[in-house]
């Protein structure tokens, strides 16, 4: 049975197989090895910089804007932060108790900060509460080695000190969207959503820095391996004068308004008030729904910027578009005169005049200076519509001035045929027109660009809002002298006469003024039943002012818009004269500073 | 001759340069962390050579009466297991002995390649009886452990154990016949499963379907090898270890610490070197002056080769996750402490066969 030798053979044969197999199954692991250390070496090597450097950013802070002297319009606040590291805390409960009585949290807040550190890492920092003040937080700092875990964090935040009167201008920020993320934007970080704050979004932003930790398998920091700095956001300039638009606030009082002040060389906006206005640092510190709906709803609209967004008739500051076009013209009325009886007729009709007893004798000097709408229901007639569009459009209205604040209103112009398939616009809507009612309406920024325009002899600026740039004329208009002359003598009329309809608000001003006087109607007169109605405040005509000075060498332009302001005399004129006289007085002594 | 003179020159000088490249890649491992561990594996070292050393003194006569009491000996334990034994890691594998914890199926390993060498030591593979026998001896302690449930340790022993049972003879036929019906047996086996059984054997299989788990760790240390490259990021510079990405770095995925820091090279290194000793174990096997003797060492030589095997296969994700050391170089005392011991009989079955003829005949492992 025992085959001695085929046994010892078998044996050595089987060892032999099994060394073979040995070696098989080493060169197995050789070629894994191979595969893995070699031909995919690459891929493991980025796997496993991944695991170990963990990138945290580092967020840039963001450029201040300030107004033209240099005072603080949107800056950066230092705030403090309250953070917790939940694993370095021993007691959770009894914690926040004594944090609670320490800094009068209230439940409410501690609920929802509880639930923030569930949802955490519990070796990363979480935040408690967000800019808080030195104040706030001094308790709590002086007994910080009571709270391990605990710990009170500097940063900055938004602020903007003339909130209410600038928060048109300068917008707000908030905090980031899902759809800023796909732009690139970070969780924590605030993004401009309105005005200037929304336009210079890029340059204010600046860039981002990065930390490159070494991170153990836990996520706890072993190194810090690299930092790349974040890059400060560029501060800009604007050429707002903040001083000028909290005059021109206090000036307007708390009428609903709007105030556009110019440099007639340059375009750039000195003011560019919008009232009411609203609080933007309520953004910033996390604005609750009840407060927006409270704006959104508000009758006055306070988030409305209506120096750009909303357009109004223009009244008779319109008046100087058919003088243009009469002069031009060379229209027969426009060097000579008419007689106003208080009214035209036309047809069966009588178009009023706003002074029943009628102006007299009136030539396009005394037109202005007076106002007569007579003189002007005349021009518009001999004009016809489209003459009077077509000016106007030369003088910037009915197109966007192109300031840097968008969205703009383009206002509105009657087009040159009307339109539900009539051939011809009836000669009382021509007349309408004439004297800025009807179908035309004008923002306060095109309202005072034109005054710029007439003051600097015809250039038709871009509004700037930054200072320093470079002036663009948008276009030049092509006027005689001698006409430009006449509207000018008569706008400084308006208010150097003893009758003329600015005379008492702006002729004692510190600077000769030349402008003129607009009361929109906001109801046909004729409808007097709605004048005496119970929302009577709601169908008051719309006070207007616009004008420049000085007179012999203009440098500012100004606009005022009061809505249902009452006469633009009485009503926005005084605006203007609280303006020119703040201005003057500070060039005097920038002068006199200067000078000798 | 005197022992000394005797000594297996390639076996000494293969087991130093291990020793050398264990200790090293342990501190590498536990240097960020625990550095005890490392002078703990110094003591475990130096008690595994005192071990080695006096088993070189011991006559292969003598391990042949110590083999039947050893393997009863493990398999009470085994049996005792679900009573007394410790849960660790979702299973009760250990038994607290007061001084240490030992695992039963890591000495039954051992006590059952050793059975079979002796009751092949005069009987062929190729004889039904004995060949039934054998099965039995292999079959209760591997039911035992699967049942613990350690299907991994469970399907190492079987291994191991056939290894031995081929060496000493069983015949090709049964052995194809055996292979070709396991397929047929394994659907039997898994349609008479639960279903957490079969959830074991799942996950067993295939680890990425826990990714947080098992998958993770697999994850983790085949980035920490591939990161390695060619050359290594060099000693105590692996960022998958030094930051603990990886899992029982300093236990069964030590490995991962060695490729990642040292890279293709150390890797091919390290195989070559587990190559010369195996391939030298049963050299020594070959030349052995017993049957017993012979099949002493390929059965030895099968559980290193299984644990390198299944070892660096799992840890670089070619095979699932089986908790078997890295011979010579995972940390653990008991393992350590067993290998040398079974080196130690090696080089003792190198010492008595130095200078003697190999066996020619069949031979009571007795005299």
């Amino acid at each position: 049975m025992w085959n001695q030798l085929e046994v010892r053979r078998r044996y050595d044969q089987r060892i032999y197989i099994f060394m073979v197999f040995l070696f098989c199954l080493m060169l197995l692991l050789f070629g894994r090895m191979v595969q893995l250390q070699w031909v995919q070496y690459s891929k493991h090597f980025t796997q496993s910089e991944d695991n170990r450097i963990h990138i945290s950013p580092v967020l840039p802070t963001r450029g201040i804007m300030m107004d033209r002297f240099g005072q603080g319009l949107a800056v950066n606040e230092v705030s403090y932060k309250i953070t917790l590291i939940p694993e370095r805390v021993e007691n959770l409960t009894s914690t926040f108790n004594s944090l609670q009585k320490l800094l009068g949290w209230s439940d409410k807040q501690v609920q929802r900060m509880e639930k923030r550190i569930q949802r955490a890492r519990s070796d990363r920092a979480v935040l408690l509460m967000d800019q808080l003040t030195w104040s706030t937080v001094a308790p709590l700092a002086a007994r910080l080695h009571q709270f391990s875990g605990v710990d009170v964090v500097a940063g900055t935040h938004r602020y903007y000190p003339y909130a209410i009167q600038t928060s048109h201008m300068i917008g707000y920020l908030s905090l980031v969207r899902d759809v800023d993320i796909k732009d690139g934007y970070l969780r924590m970080e605030y993004v401009g959503r309105s005005g200037l704050e929304r336009i210079f979004e890029k340059r204010l932003h600046g860039q981002l820095g990065y930390r490159h930790e070494e991170v153990d398998a836990k996520g706890r920091r072993v190194a810090l391996l690299k930092t790349v700095a974040p890059v400060t956001g560029e501060n800009i300039q604007l050429s707002l004068d903040v001083e000028l638009q909290n005059v021109a606030a206090k000036a307007l009082g708390k009428r609903t308004g709007a105030v556009v002040v110019m440099d007639v060389h340059t375009g750039e906006v000195l003011t560019l008030l919008s009232q009411p206005g609203y609080d933007s640092n309520k953004f910033i510190t996390g604005l609750e729904t009840a407060q927006w709906n409270a704006w959104l709803n508000d009758a006055q609209r306070p988030l409305l910027n209506r120096t750009t967004q909303a357009a109004y008739p223009p009244g008779s500051t319109f008046k100087m578009i058919p003088s243009f076009a009469g002069l031009a013209q060379g229209l027969q009325l426009a060097r000579g005169s008419t007689q106003c009886p208080g009214y035209i007729e036309l047809a069966d009709r009588k178009i009023r005049c706003w002074k029943k007893q009628g102006h007299g004798h009136v030539d396009m000097h005394d037109a202005l200076v007076h106002s007569c709408d007579v003189y002007f229901y005349e021009m518009g007639d001999l004009l016809g519509m489209s003459r009077l569009t077509q000016e106007a459009k030369r003088w910037g209205f009915g197109e966007r001035t192109g300031i840097n604040l968008p969205p703009e209103s383009k206002g509105l112009l009657p087009k040159e045929r009307p339109s539900m398939g009539r051939r011809n616009w009836y000669r009382g809507e021509t007349m309408i027109t004439a004297i800025g009612q009807g179908a035309v309406t004008v923002t306060p920024v095109q309202m005072a660009r034109f005054a710029a325009a007439i003051a600097n002899g015809g250039k038709i600026l871009q509004p700037l809002v930054e200072k320093n740039k470079p002036v663009h004329i948008v276009r030049t208009l092509d006027i005689k002298p001698s006409h430009l002359t006449t509207v000018r003598q008569a706008m400084r009329d308006v208010v150097a006469d003893p009758r003329g309809t600015a005379h008492r608000a702006l002729s004692r001003a510190k600077w000769t003024v030349a402008g003129k006087t607009g009361t929109a109607q906001v109801v046909m007169m004729a409808d007097d039943e709605a004048r005496t109605s119970s929302d009577a405040a709601n169908h008051q005509d719309h006070a207007w002012f616009m004008g420049y000075a000085p007179f012999e060498n203009p440098e500012i332009a100004v606009a005022v818009f009061v809505e249902h302001g009452g006469h633009g005399g009485s009503s926005a004129a005084p605006v203007a004269r609280a303006i020119i006289d703040a201005w003057a007085e500070k060039q005097r002594v920038i002068h006199e500073q200067v000078g000798p | 001759m005197n022992i000394f003179h005797r000594l297996d020159r390639v076996l000494l000088l293969c087991l130093l340069s291990l020793a050398v490249i264990g200790m090293t890649t342990l501190y590498g491992a536990v240097h960020a962390g625990d550095v005890s561990i490392w002078y703990k594996q110094g003591v475990y070292w130096l008690v595994g050579i005192a071990a080695f050393t006096v088993m070189c003194f011991i006559p292969i006569r003598m391990i042949g009466l110590l083999v039947w009491p050893v393997y009863l000996l493990a398999l009470l334990m085994l049996i005792l297991v679900p009573f007394v034994g410790d849960v660790q890691m979702g299973a009760r594998r250990w038994i607290n002995l007061g001084f240490a914890n030992i695992q039963p199926s890591e000495l039954m390993k051992w006590a059952l390649v050793l059975l079979l060498a002796y009751w092949f030591a005069m009987r062929e593979a190729s004889s039904l009886k004995a060949f039934a026998a054998a099965l039995l001896f292999v079959g209760v302690p591997a039911g035992l452990i699967v049942i613990q449930p350690d299907l991994g340790t469970a399907l190492v022993l079987c291994l191991a154990a056939s290894a031995v049972i081929l060496v000493a003879g069983f015949p090709w036929k049964w052995f194809l016949a055996l292979v070709a019906a396991s397929p047929f047996a394994l659907y039997v086996l898994w349609h008479n499963m639960l279903d957490y059984q079969k959830g074991r054997v799942l996950s067993f299989l295939n680890p990425e379907l826990d990714p947080l788990g098992k998958g993770y760790h697999v994850i983790q240390s085949s980035i920490a090898i591939g990161s390695g490259g060619i050359f290594g990021k060099g000693y105590l510079e692996g960022s998958q270890s030094r930051l603990h990405f990886l899992p029982e770095q300093h236990t069964d995925f030590i490995f991962a610490v060695l490729a990642e820091e040292g890279g293709l090279i150390a890797s091919s290194i390290l195989f070559l070197l587990y190559g010369i000793l195996i391939t030298r174990i049963l050299i020594i096997a070959l030349r052995a002056h017993s049957r017993f003797a012979g099949l002493a060492c390929v059965g030895i030589a099968s559980i290193f080769t299984l644990y390198v095997f299944v070892n660096i296969g799992m840890v670089s994700g070619m095979l699932p996750v089986v908790g078997v050391p890295l011979p010579f170089i995972s940390y653990g005392g008991s393992a350590l402490l067993s290998m040398l011991v079974a080196l130690g009989l090696v080089m003792r079955v190198a010492i008595e066969s130095n200078g003697q003829v190999s066996w020619q005949r069949p031979s009571s492992p007795l005299s």
